[in-house]
C-alpha cells in the first residue's frame, strides 16, 4: 500500500512537471515551437529549426512540410504578442500545418487556441 | 522523436443483435472437433483483440444457438515526428475486456437434445510501434507491429440431461489459457477536405499469429494464424452549434471488418457492416504536452450484413 502510494506521488510530480511554459529570450518576446522545420524568418533563410525565439509584432515565418511525393512550402503570417507561446502542428487540417496559441491550462494540459491557416502552401515536386 | 502529432482514443460499446438462418436440423455432437474448439477461443481472443474494431456486444440467435459476446476498448495511438525524416514515428497502447456466453444446442448419439452453456472471459492489453509514411498530404500509409497478452477464462456446463463423464463430480468444466498475439498492420489512411466537409477513409489488414499456453486443458496448448480485414469511411461537417467557444461538428460514417479466417462456426458470424452518426467537440487540447486530442464525441450506428443486424452507441475520441 506505501509502495503504491509513494509510485502514486511520484508519478503525479513528474507529470505535474510535463505542462511548463518556455523561457523568453526577453520581455518583448514570443516563442515558436513547431513539428516542422522553420526554414524563413521575416524573408530570411535560417538554419532548419524547431524552435524559434520571435520579437513581438507582425512575423513571417516559412515552413515546410515534408512527404514523398512533395514538399509543402507553408506561410503564416501573423501579429506575435510578447510572452506568448505560439505551436505549428498538423493536424488533417485543409492546408497540411496550423499555427495556435499555446496556452497552458494547468499542469496536465495546455490548449490549442485561435487556429491561423498559412496564407499559402506551395506544393514543390520531389 | 519531438512531439506527438495525432491521437485516438476508444471507450467503445457497441450493442448489435445478430439473426442467423433458422437450421432445420441440429447438428451432431460428434460433429465438434478440437480444432472447432481451438478455433472457437481464438476467433474469441481476436475478436475482442483485433486492431481496427473498438469494441462489440453481440447476439447470436437460432435455432442451435443462442451467444451474447461483449467487447469494450480503452487505448489511444499517436504519431510522432522525428526530425530530419520524411517519416514518422507510430506508437498505441490499448487495454481490452471481452466475455462471450454461448448456448449451442447438438444431438447426442441417443439421439437427445444436448445443451452446451460456454461462458469466455477475457482481458488484454496491447502496444503498437511502427512507422507513418506521408505519401502526400492526403494520404499516408503505416505500417505497425503490436504485441497482445491476453488472460482467457472458460466455463463450459452441460445440461442436467446429459453428462459427458460419469466419474466426473461435475457436468461443469473450467480452463484457463494464457495467449500472446503478435499482429502486423497495415493502414491506408486518406483525408481530404471539400469546403467545410472531411471525408476520411482507412484501410487496413491485420495478420495475426496467436499462441496459447494451458496447462488445464490440452486442447488450448495451441497456435493459429489468422487475419482480417477493416474498412472505414466518415463524413465530417460543420454546425452552428459551440460549447465553451468550442465547435461541434456533426458525422457520418461506416465500418467494414471481416474476420478473413475464421470459420463462420466458431463465433457465428465472419463479418460485420456498422454505419452511423455522431458528433464531435473540437475540444483541442494537449494532455501533459505530449500528445494533440482534438476532439471527443459520441456515435450511434446500426449494425448490418452477414447475418447481422443491431446497433451500436459510444464515445470517441481522436
Amino acid at each position: 500500500m506505501t509502495r503504491h502510494l509513494i509510485i502514486f506521488v511520484c508519478a503525479g510530480f513528474i507529470l505535474n512537471a510535463c505542462v511548463q511554459a518556455p523561457v523568453f529570450k526577453g520581455e518583448d518576446y514570443a516563442y515558436i515551437s513547431s513539428s516542422y522545420p522553420i526554414v524563413r524568418v521575416n524573408g530570411e533563410d535560417v538554419e532548419p529549426a524547431y524552435s524559434y525565439d520571435l520579437m513581438a509584432g507582425e512575423n513571417t515565418l516559412v515552413i515546410v512540410f515534408h512527404t514523398y511525393l512533395k514538399d509543402y512550402v507553408c506561410t503564416f503570417t501573423w501579429t506575435a504578442k510578447p510572452g506568448v507561446v505560439y505551436e505549428v502542428t498538423d493536424q488533417d487540417h485543409r492546408y497540411p500545418l496550423t499555427l495556435y496559441v499555446w496556452e497552458p491550462t494547468n499542469s496536465y494540459w495546455a490548449s490549442r487556441l485561435d487556429p491561423v491557416e498559412p496564407s499559402q502552401c506551395v506544393q514543390n515536386d520531389k | 522523436m519531438r512531439s506527438i502529432i495525432s491521437i485516438s482514443l476508444s471507450l467503445l460499446i457497441v450493442l448489435n443483435s445478430i439473426t442467423v438462418a433458422v437450421a432445420d436440423v441440429l447438428p451432431g455432437l460428434s460433429s465438434i472437433t478440437e480444432s472447432n474448439i481451438r478455433d472457437a477461443a481464438i476467433a474469441f481472443v481476436n475478436t475482442t483483440t483485433s486492431p481496427g474494431l473498438e469494441g462489440t456486444v453481440l447476439n447470436v440467435d437460432n435455432n442451435e444457438r443462442q451467444s451474447d459476446q461483449w467487447r469494450s476498448s480503452l487505448g489511444f495511438n499517436a504519431e510522432f515526428t522525428l526530425n530530419d525524416y520524411t517519416f514518422n514515428g507510430y506508437w498505441g497502447l490499448k487495454v481490452f475486456g471481452g466475455r462471450l456466453e454461448d448456448k449451442l444446442r447438438f444431438i447426442d448419439d441417443n439421439g437427445q437434445n444436448v445443451q452446451i452453456n460456454l461462458t469466455r472471459d477475457v482481458v488484454a492489453s496491447s502496444g503498437s510501434l511502427g512507422l507513418s509514411f506521408p505519401i502526400n498530404q492526403h494520404f499516408k500509409l503505416r505500417p505497425f507491429l503490436s504485441l497482445i497478452a491476453s488472460d482467457l477464462q472458460s466455463k463450459t456446463v452441460f445440461n442436467d440431461q446429459y453428462v459427458i463423464d460419469n466419474d466426473l463430480p461435475s457436468n461443469t468444466f473450467r480452463s484457463r489459457a494464457q495467449m500472446w498475439s503478435g499482429i502486423i498492420s497495415l493502414d491506408a489512411v486518406y483525408s481530404r477536405w471539400y469546403g467545410d466537409y472531411q471525408i476520411n477513409l482507412l484501410g487496413q489488414y491485420s495478420s495475426i499469429y496467436t499462441q496459447s499456453f494451458s496447462e488445464e486443458s490440452a486442447v488450448l496448448d495451441t497456435e493459429a494464424w489468422n487475419d482480417t480485414l477493416v474498412a472505414k469511411f466518415k463524413l465530417t461537417g460543420p454546425t452552428s452549434l459551440s460549447s465553451a467557444g468550442k465547435p461541434w461538428r456533426w458525422n457520418t460514417y461506416a465500418n467494414y471488418t471481416n474476420f478473413l479466417s475464421h470459420n463462420k462456426k466458431s463465433l457465428g458470424y465472419q463479418s460485420l457492416l456498422e454505419a452511423g452518426g455522431g458528433m464531435d467537440w473540437q475540444v483541442n487540447i494537449k494532455p501533459l504536452n505530449w500528445f494533440g486530442w482534438e476532439y471527443i464525441g459520441f456515435k450511434a450506428g446500426l449494425i448490418f450484413g452477414d447475418n447481422v443486424r443491431g446497433y451500436s452507441i459510444g464515445l470517441t475520441t481522436r
